[in-house]
């Protein structure tokens, strides 16, 4: 330990991974008085046993959609249990979505969040997006540019779309003047009134009410059509579509983009790696749930259903989709249409979960299963290794215009404070109750082991997270 | 498994106390009936013979529930369901407690987990459900110690309903057997838990079954019967009431709700009456003896023509009666393996 007080590190043989460089191969740093003093890439012979199976370090994971539930409902989250949940994944900074109790749709609740954080004591850099109407109610815009001026990364309405087309419009235009994205949840309401399942065969055998790719699938294009509308009068509008969960959309998305539109988007781990054949009861992985020709099996047929069907745990908006969805959302990963993984951690009491299907809270708790699940997909040659931490890291950052206190140096780059994530993919861990560090227990994921144990996570230059018995 | 068993379990040990006497029956619950084995099906439909022998019987009594505390917990509105249930309990000498919740768990403020465990704790040893939200009874046996029945979910399933009407088949069927038969549920398939019961277990007996409705009320069952001929359970959809009546061995009407209207999935009751109403005009293309059953309660002159519903080829009252005979057997048998697990007499 040196004078300043920050830790030292020295990780020796590792498989570093800089997606900012474009780079991964055997390495070694060094971390003094919290500063990433030294990097270097091995060869040769020193490089001799060192692989990408190993222990792992890479920049600090960036997540740009989570539920915190500070302030309104602390029960099943706080500012303090997210920040430590985030770490234990792996996330350096998260981006706080504005449908708390009240809404953040006005500074103080954004100045009360960041207290919260600073007297959490933790690292890990919290950023928040605004909401973009008065109460998330969708009529009157929020105070968007007070909102940008005490620092917003983002404007959203979360949990529910834009319902008015021409506040959408307003939205997009405002915000796009005052440099930021707008977050959409692409979801045309009217098409899903009581909707419990993806609407298709599990939804129907298990008689749920059927969510439609058209809900999504409605919204996004209507969003792209305002999009591409107000763009001609406001070149910095920019919208973000956020837990894409089908292929249609994302395959819209690709289009807009070929066309020039300035959108992104993300999908999240249970949407890539999940289908609806979980609801039912099935555990496995998307990609292990098609046949060779990549059509979903039939769950009912060849011995999938593991667990009870109905599980609460899966039910989450967007629903899980169909097994062709999913493979085409980790598709969409793996090429760069999906520009991030967001994990749209949702934190819920088991009090809001341990009720009918159809009556249960809508949402996965996420940070701390991310990597897990990505590297699930990783070790089953569906995804490569390098754009799952870019995905994690340089793509959100790109969403959010840089706008982290890591501006345009999410990597591994010598003289910065440490930021980063030391995991070892030889360590599996089981998802338990007491290993989730996020008062949300609600995952499927309990029980099941993950690839990846997180060893470290520093972030600013400090210890973030560290494993008890790393 | 092996049901070489059955026949000498079947008949005598009704009259006995549950678990003196081993039944081969593996289930603790009757949430669904897509995890019943052939096996499991053929063990229902002998019981259901015994309960019937039982019911024929001047005081149509047995003593095998005797002690046994049987809380019937409806969420929804029923006479013949609830009903039917308090029989079977009685004439195997249940205790019964009969609670009519007004409205869902949810609306109530009490959740579905507390009350089911005050049902437990007020001495339940098998709880009789219904519930308006899908999938609720499996909420329910994950909570409650004893055996859950399921008396009907959302628009999942009515296992007691698709085992009275497989029997009620088999019994008006030469042969007993429904192999290579025409069977047509019409009606409204989309929010119908008695269709998807029916779907596995008239599949499982090799019935030909084709269900048929209008375009928004049949809405999915083509890519159930996709996805799930791969396993055998092969059925057709059509929206022609024509294609479907021809031949048929039996026809099943289902209830059509005044809700669809205002939902916009149909026009008019007068509408659909006349497109898909069972009338005898289109109930002549099917087989002169075929059957014609309703699982109630009937909106008749709108999915079936009184004349149709009291004719000679309906049995319908026979779903009734076997109605109560089913949920005896059903009741029996869980109750053995309830005995088997606790050690209790």
């Amino acid at each position: 330990m040196t004078t300043g007080g920050g830790p030292d590190l020295e990780i020796s043989r590792a498989w570093l991974v800089d997606p900012a460089a474009g780079r991964e191969g055997p390495g070694e740093i060094v971390v003094r008085d919290g500063i990433l003093t030294a990097v270097t890439w091995l060869s040769g012979a020193d490089a001799d046993g060192i692989g990408p199976e190993g222990v792992v370090v890479a920049p600090g994971f960036i997540d740009l959609h989570t539920h915190l539930r500070e302030p309104g409902n602390e029960d099943a989250e706080t500012v303090a249990s997210g920040l430590a949940a985030a770490a234990h994944g792996g996330f350096t900074t998260i981006c706080a979505m504005p449908n708390t109790s009240p809404a953040l749709d006005e500074p103080s609740v954004y100045v009360r969040i960041m207290g919260a954080a600073d007297a959490s004591g933790s690292p890990v850099e919290l950023l928040a997006h605004g909401a973009v109407t008065v109460g998330r109610a969708g009529e009157q815009l929020a105070a968007m540019g007070e909102l940008a001026d005490v620092g917003v990364v983002g404007f959203s309405d979360d949990g529910s779309p834009v319902r008015s087309a021409p506040v959408f419009r307003a939205a997009l235009a405002y915000a796009g003047a005052l440099g930021l994205p707008i977050v959409e949840h692409a979801e045309e309401s009217s098409l899903t009134k009581d909707a419990e399942a993806n609407d298709g065969y599990v939804a129907t055998v298990l008689g749920l009410r059927g969510w439609p790719v058209a809900a999504e699938l409605t919204a996004v294009a209507r969003a792209l059509a305002i999009l591409g509308d107000v763009v001609l009068d406001e070149p910095g509008a920019r919208l973000h579509l956020t837990h894409v969960s089908t292929a249609v959309s994302l395959d819209l998305i690709r289009l807009a983009r070929e066309r020039g539109l300035p959108v992104t988007c993300d999908v999240t781990p249970h949407h890539f790696a999940m289908s609806d054949d979980w609801v039912a009861g099935a555990r496995r992985w998307a990609w292990e749930a098609v046949d060779g020709t990549g059509i979903a099996r039939d769950p009912w047929a060849d011995g999938a259903l593991v667990a009870p069907p109905y599980s609460t745990s899966v039910r989450v908006n967007p629903p899980l989709r169909a097994a062709e969805d999913a493979v085409a959302c980790l598709t969409a990963v793996a090429d760069g249409v999906a520009d991030a993984i967001a994990t749209d951690h949702a934190p819920h009491t088991e009090v809001d979960k341990a009720v009918e299907f159809g009556a249960a809270a809508t949402g996965i708790s996420g940070l701390e299963t991310a990597l897990g699940v990505a590297l699930a997909a990783v070790d089953a040659d569906r995804l490569p290794l390098l754009r799952a931490i870019e995905a994690l890291t340089v793509g959100p950052a790109r969403v959010l215009g840089d706008r982290t206190r890591r501006a345009g140096s999410v990597g591994l780059v010598e003289g910065a404070p440490a930021d980063l994530v030391v995991f070892d993919r030889t360590e599996r861990w089981t998802v338990t109750t007491d290993a989730l560090l996020s008062r949300g227990k609600n995952t499927p994921l309990l029980g099941m082991d993950l690839a990846g144990r997180v060893l470290l996570t520093m972030a600013a230059g400090r210890i973030a997270y560290e494993a008890p018995d790393a | 498994m092996t049901i070489e068993a059955v026949p000498s379990v079947a008949i005598p040990a009704v009259d006995a106390i549950p678990g003196t006497k081993p039944v081969p029956w593996r289930h603790r619950h009757l949430l669904d009936v897509a995890g019943l084995s052939a096996a499991d099906l053929d063990l229902v439909m002998r019981t259901t013979d015994a309960m019937r022998e039982v019911l024929a019987r001047p005081i149509a009594k047995v003593p095998a529930l005797r002690g046994r505390q049987v809380t019937i917990l409806f969420y929804e509105a029923s006479t013949r369901t609830r009903v039917s249930f308090e029989v079977a309990a009685k004439n195997l000498s249940a205790d019964v407690v009969n609670i009519a919740a007004a409205s869902s768990s949810v609306s109530k403020g009490e959740s579905l987990v507390d009350t089911v465990r005050t049902i437990e704790a007020l001495g339940a040893h098998m709880l009789v459900m219904r519930h308006s939200v899908s999938g609720a009874p499996y909420l329910a046996a994950d909570t409650f110690g004893g055996s859950v029945l399921n008396g009907g979910d959302g628009w999942h399933a009515h296992p007691t309903q698709a085992l009275l009407d497989l029997y009620t088949i088999r019994e008006r069927l030469p042969g007993g057997s429904l192999e290579g038969r025409k069977v047509v549920i019409l009606g409204d398939l989309l929010h119908s838990r008695v269709a998807r019961s029916n779907i596995w277990t008239l599949t499982a007996a090799g019935a030909d079954l084709w269900l048929c409705g209008p375009p928004t009320l049949v809405r999915g069952f083509e890519a159930w019967a996709g996805r799930g001929a791969a396993s055998g359970r092969r059925f057709h959809v059509t929206t022609s009431v024509e294609e479907a009546l021809r031949d048929a061995d039996v026809v099943m009407a289902l209830r059509i709700q005044r809700e669809r209207m205002a939902a916009g999935l149909l026009p008019s009751l007068r509408e659909y009456a006349a497109r898909y109403g069972l009338t005898s005009e289109r109930l002549a293309v099917a087989r002169p003896d075929a059957i014609v059953m309703h699982p109630g309660p009937m909106n008749e002159g709108v999915e079936i023509a009184a004349d149709v519903a009291a004719g000679v080829q309906s049995v319908i009252t026979d779903q009734v009666t076997n109605g109560v005979a089913v949920r005896m057997a059903i009741l029996y048998l869980l109750a053995g393996t309830h005995a088997d697990r606790s050690g209790a007499a």
